[in-house]
């Protein structure tokens, strides 16, 4: 009967249930067999009001949602134009960039593409780029930029898994370069190829796009500095940004008005906010009910019969984890799936920090990969063109994605070289 | 029928006042918070400490709001049926199918969160005669009686929306 039930509920998962029903669902059927009552799920979500973590992601959602309106990604690009413009492929660079800054603002959440996707492509395009290598392009820059700071990636990470989420922030600096670099190589390598126009470096106009940019520019790295430096945590950083941008949007730039745009910002914010934190708070009350049954242990023992090597275990991971990524979308993965991988993880000898960092790239490549990956759908409504057209165009882009997870999962010394060396007090 | 519509419709516009109220105090009172306390800690500036004393409850309470956005954004998202899931055989389904499938799933999921509505009333009641108190002694059931109202809006929207289909369902057989 119950067994039944179990499959019923999974059915229904994967047929459209919404994800945090679903959850809550499982946790009812697991207490009713342990015979526990029903409480027991909500005391798991009022602990939803017990973390000072959780504060910092309604505070940077509404600070992302805040940046995407207005003129804020059209400062960015000219700024990024004139800096890198001159290079051969460097319209391709200038894309990945500015892509990776705004993701790592507003989360893996599809805002990059459609705040960002109608100013570069009609750009790219002008600029000669062939239209597969654009549409390939900016349907994986969605998921550039997800190890970086403020990304929600890795704040829900850390709350799930209880890895120090300054930790993880300086670890992923690395990894993030090296994803972001990978592609922006490929589209030098094309430029060149193509031989395309180059328009050279103005100082002008990079002087007077800087002016235009400077009051956004400094955003992340003030964030970066103040968490390296241990002068605030990722919380209070979220209230000082969260701040600052309300004041530049509102009086310095006056893009946003106060009673007349805010309002609607805070509500778009907090519904993608409630729409994460809902499904945390039911996979706390289901995980709660895993770890009281033994479930990781039991998966540890069965994986124990056929993978012996820590090497063997990050290979199925990878494996799993693109299939995962490609099914959820990556703050809901991280909810459900990392709370049963991490003892398995320690105990193959992973450290949790580069675990977290192979976690985020991996669910990322996950977000392109079809037939059924998040980007290639939103891609394929923003660009107007059939999602199968979409899978051709971003297929070497994802090729070399995964040249990068590769390296990153198995060179664990690139993630844990810099908190080893900024972090040792 | 209309009227649970006009419930629905004028609940929206609370919740959406309520979402940016709560907001509003959120950023506010944890960027006074940082600032006073980056006053005192690096520029040892005395009476931003004893102003600190003054808003000692602000941090609870800036917690608990988390859990309060929580609830009202996804009764929202619940409103516009945007919840997050996993659907594999969206392309693949007739019309008519498809409603089915919805019917099924608005049914299950209404039954889910009644369910929640009933278990978290039980703990508020529990909370009610044996719970503690929090920040400026206020009785600790009130911060999370937003649980069962949370479910309970999100139940409302899930019943709407199965009545909804049901009668599309219903008036498609007539056709």
């Amino acid at each position: 009967m119950i067994i039944l039930m179990v499959i019923l509920l999974l059915i229904l998962v994967f047929m459209g249930l919404p994800l945090f029903i679903g959850l809550l669902a499982a946790a009812m059927l697991g207490l009713y067999v342990n015979q526990v009552e029903f409480t027991a799920i909500v005391i798991e979500i009022f602990r939803l009001a017990n973390s000072p973590v959780l504060l910092a992601i309604p505070l940077f959602t509404f600070t992302g949602y805040l940046l995407a309106e207005g003129n804020t990604g059209a400062r960015m690009v000219r700024f990024s134009r004139s800096l890198l413009g001159w290079l051969p492929g460097g319209h391709g660079v200038v894309a990945i960039i500015t892509c990776a800054f705004f993701t790592s603002l507003t989360g893996a959440t599809g805002i990059t593409i459609i705040a960002l996707g109608g100013l570069l492509f009609p750009m790219l395009i002008a600029e000669k780029y062939e239209e597969d290598f654009t549409l390939g392009l900016l349907t994986i820059s969605g998921s550039l930029g997800l190890h970086f700071p403020p990304c929600l990636a890795v704040i829900l990470y850390g709350f799930v898994s209880g890895v120090n989420i300054e930790k993880l922030f300086i670890a992923g600096i690395l990894p993030g370069i090296l994803i972001i670099s990978i592609p922006a190589v490929y589209s030098i390598y094309k430029g060149k190829k193509w031989n395309l126009n180059r328009p050279p470096f103005s100082s002008k106009e990079f002087l007077s796009a800087f002016k235009e940019a400077m009051w956004e520019l400094p955003i992340p790295l003030v964030i970066i500095a103040g968490i390296y430096s241990g002068l605030n945590t990722a919380t209070e950083a979220a209230a000082i940004t969260v701040g600052y941008v309300i004041i530049i949007k509102t009086l310095v730039f006056r893009e946003l008005s106060f009673f007349k745009d805010l309002p609607g910002i805070a509500i778009e914010s907090m519904k993608m906010v409630g729409s994460i934190l809902i499904i945390m708070g039911a996979a706390l009350g289901f995980t709660n009910y895993l770890i009281d049954a033994f479930i990781p242990i039991k998966i540890l023992h069965f994986l124990e019969g056929f993978i012996q090597s820590r090497v063997g275990f990050l290979l199925v991971l990878n494996l799993f984890l693109i299939v995962v990524g490609c099914m959820m979308d990556i703050f809901s993965a991280i909810l459900v799936i990392v709370p049963l991988i991490v003892p398995l993880a320690a105990r193959f000898g992973i450290d949790p920090v580069h675990l977290g960092i192979i976690f985020i790239a991996n669910l990322g490549i996950g977000y392109n990969t079809p037939p059924v990956g998040l980007n290639l759908f939103i891609a394929s409504s923003r660009f107007k063109r059939p999602v199968v057209h979409l899978y051709k165009a971003t297929l070497p882009f994802l090729l070399l994605l995964l040249t990068g997870l590769f390296i990153i999962t198995y060179f664990p010394a690139l993630t844990l070289f810099l908190p080893k060396l900024l972090m040792n007090s | 029928m209309l009227v649970l519509k006009r419930i629905d419709s004028i609940l929206k516009k609370l919740e959406g006042y309520l979402i940016f109220f709560f907001l509003a105090l959120m950023v506010s009172l944890t960027f006074l918070q940082v600032c006073l306390r980056g006053l005192y800690t690096h520029a040892h500036i005395h009476w931003a400490n004893t102003l600190m004393g003054y808003f000692d409850w602000s941090e609870p309470f800036v917690r608990l709001l988390v859990l309060w956005l929580t609830f009202l954004g996804a009764s929202l998202v619940t409103r516009e049926d945007k919840h997050i899931k996993i659907d594999l055989c969206h392309h693949l389904l007739s019309p008519r199918l498809l409603l089915i499938r919805n019917l099924i799933i608005s049914i299950v999921c209404s039954l889910v969160s009644g369910i929640m509505v009933k278990v978290s009333l039980e703990y508020i009641k529990m909370e009610i005669e044996f719970g503690g108190s929090m920040f400026l002694n206020l009785p600790s059931w009130l911060g999370q009686s937003i649980i069962p109202i949370g479910f309970a809006l999100i139940h409302l929207r899930f019943l709407l929306d199965t009545i909804i289909k049901g009668r599309q369902l219903f008036y498609w057989k007539k056709q």
